[in-house]
């Protein structure tokens, strides 16, 4: 057992950290090249969020005539969460066999290559507080010192991510169909996530026990509560929490083992 | 010394309907299991050579014998299947000219993501940026995006960065025949300087460099070693099969 967390672990992110460098240049140069061709350029990662949530505001305010004063902004706290899981992991998926050439040429830690397109989407995400804020002014959010929480929650996304899309960069790799899949799997998943909606006023009680192993049920509620609410994250955190360690373990794990087979079967 | 060591080298590749299989059956059983019931095909087999420090081992062979593969397994991107390999040293991997190349960035961007690629630092790639780009000798296209060059100026690009990058141990995959005459002939210059100080694998279907260049050469064909040593031997002994 020890030797084995040792090998998963230690050695796999051991040589991680050494290329650190290169995890950074792949950021910053998938950054550089994201929206370069684009008229409006960078400004697409805030507008990108915004036209997202005005699109569901019309869906929910509009036609189901539902959501209270402070909808758009929970709206948004949960959207731009979402954005940096889905976006993750739907890169994840071809993170490998995009980069045919390079990984057929040369020899770096393959799992660089899913955690760069993480890391893109952490910097997207963080980025997004800059529409953020100005709108938990407008829409009267609650100020509380629970706002502290937040480095927590995202560490505990961030690590259940990463083994999400090591797996996902695995399964891409050796399945196109994958790729497929995934869109459905997050679709409904987006559904059944407290996005569009809060717990407390739409799942019904009797389905509530069922609604929390959903990682992201907690974990959604946990950032509307302590940057919109002035609450503590939700009692249930532990679920999201739990799960992100586990996934973590298992996808470092699995993709350990498949790295080097991963080469061959592009 | 030797810095290079095939024993019974093997590389196996599973062929044949991998994807549809995969489909089928990845209810039943674990994606590891589908993998297994492809074909298999292997690319080299049997493969025995030693190389010494500061060789230069030309490697010829018809397309699809099993040289490019070769190179990619002293570039440590393939394990072996079967038998060992030692690799000492570190290796210069970009025989596919151009392979890291993000198309959006520039020529200059590209050199620092390639040497970054190739596992030099930030600091190693800035004391070798002027001579990188004055050996591509593109002009103002390094700090234009890559996808606006010509097919020549990418190679020249991708060639600056493998020559140019300080390794102990150089692959190249024929990558002579890129560029214009002018261009030709600075390789070579730069492959002559380099004979000796370095070892070098060189993979090329122009005899004549090969000659020029090496001072051993292995003949493979599907995946074994025809024969292996003299180059004019090898080679008389290649073209005449």
């Amino acid at each position: 057992m020890t030797g084995w967390v040792k090998k998963v672990m230690f050695e796999q992110y051991k040589d991680i950290w050494q290329r650190r460098e290169l995890l950074y240049y792949l950021v910053v140069s998938d950054l550089k090249a994201q929206h370069r061709n684009k008229v409006l350029g960078f400004l697409w990662n805030f507008l990108n969020p915004l036209l997202l949530m005005g699109t569901y505001i019309v869906l929910v305010v509009f036609i189901f005539d539902m959501g209270g004063p402070k909808f758009p902004v929970l709206l948004f706290c949960a959207i731009l969460a979402w954005r940096w899981f889905t976006v993750s992991m739907e890169r994840s998926v071809k993170s490998v066999t995009s980069k045919v050439s390079v990984v057929q040429t040369t020899r770096f830690p393959l799992a660089v290559l899913p955690l760069a397109m993480i890391m893109t989407g952490l910097v997207d995400y963080v980025a997004g507080f800059v529409i953020l804020i100005p709108l938990l002014f407008i829409f009267d959010a609650t100020w509380s010192v629970n706002v502290l929480w937040l480095p927590l929650l995202i560490l505990v996304q961030l690590v259940g991510t990463i083994g999400a899309s090591l797996i996902c960069a695995v399964w891409g790799t050796y399945l196109s169909d994958w790729e497929d899949i995934l869109q459905f799997v997050l679709r409904l998943w987006f559904y059944l996530s407290p996005i569009l909606y809060s717990v407390s006023d739409r799942v019904p009680e009797r389905y509530e026990t069922v609604f929390w192993l959903n990682p992201f049920a907690a974990l959604l509620e946990s950032y509307k509560n302590i940057l919109v609410r002035g609450e503590p994250p939700s009692e249930y955190m532990v679920v999201p929490a739990a799960m992100a360690v586990m996934v973590f373990l298992i996808g470092s794990w699995y993709f350990a083992r498949e790295e080097r087979k991963l080469v061959k079967a592009i | 010394m030797e810095v290079v060591k095939a024993r019974d080298l093997g590389i196996r590749f599973n062929v044949g309907k991998r994807r549809l299989i995969s489909a089928r059956s990845l209810v039943a059983s674990g994606l590891r299991r589908i993998r297994d019931e492809s074909e298999e095909f292997w690319a080299l087999r049997h493969v025995n050579f030693t190389i010494n420090r500061g060789d230069t081992v030309g490697i010829i062979g018809r397309n699809g014998s099993g040289k490019s593969t070769l190179l990619r397994v002293i570039g440590r991107i393939y394990p072996p299947d079967e038998g060992e390999v030692m690799v000492r040293g570190s290796v210069s991997t970009q025989f596919s000219l151009g392979a890291g190349f993000q198309a959006e960035l520039s020529g200059v961007d590209n050199i620092y993501l390639n040497g970054i690629l190739m596992g030099l630092s930030k600091k190693e790639i800035d004391g070798m940026l002027d001579d990188i780009i004055d050996f591509a000798g593109i002009g103002e296209f390094i700090n234009m995006p890559v996808k606006t060059y010509s097919t020549g100026m990418h190679s020249r690009l991708g060639f600056a960065i493998a020559i140019n990058v300080h390794r102990d141990i150089v692959l190249i995959d024929e990558i002579l025949g890129v560029g214009d005459a002018e261009f030709y002939e600075r390789c070579e210059k730069r492959l002559e300087s380099l004979i000796g100080e370095r070892t070098i694998l060189l993979v090329s279907h122009n005899m004549e460099s090969i000659k020029k260049f090496s001072n051993r050469v292995i003949w493979i064909d599907k995946g074994h070693i025809v024969t292996q040593g003299e180059p004019d031997d090898v080679i008389a002994q290649y073209l005449g099969s």
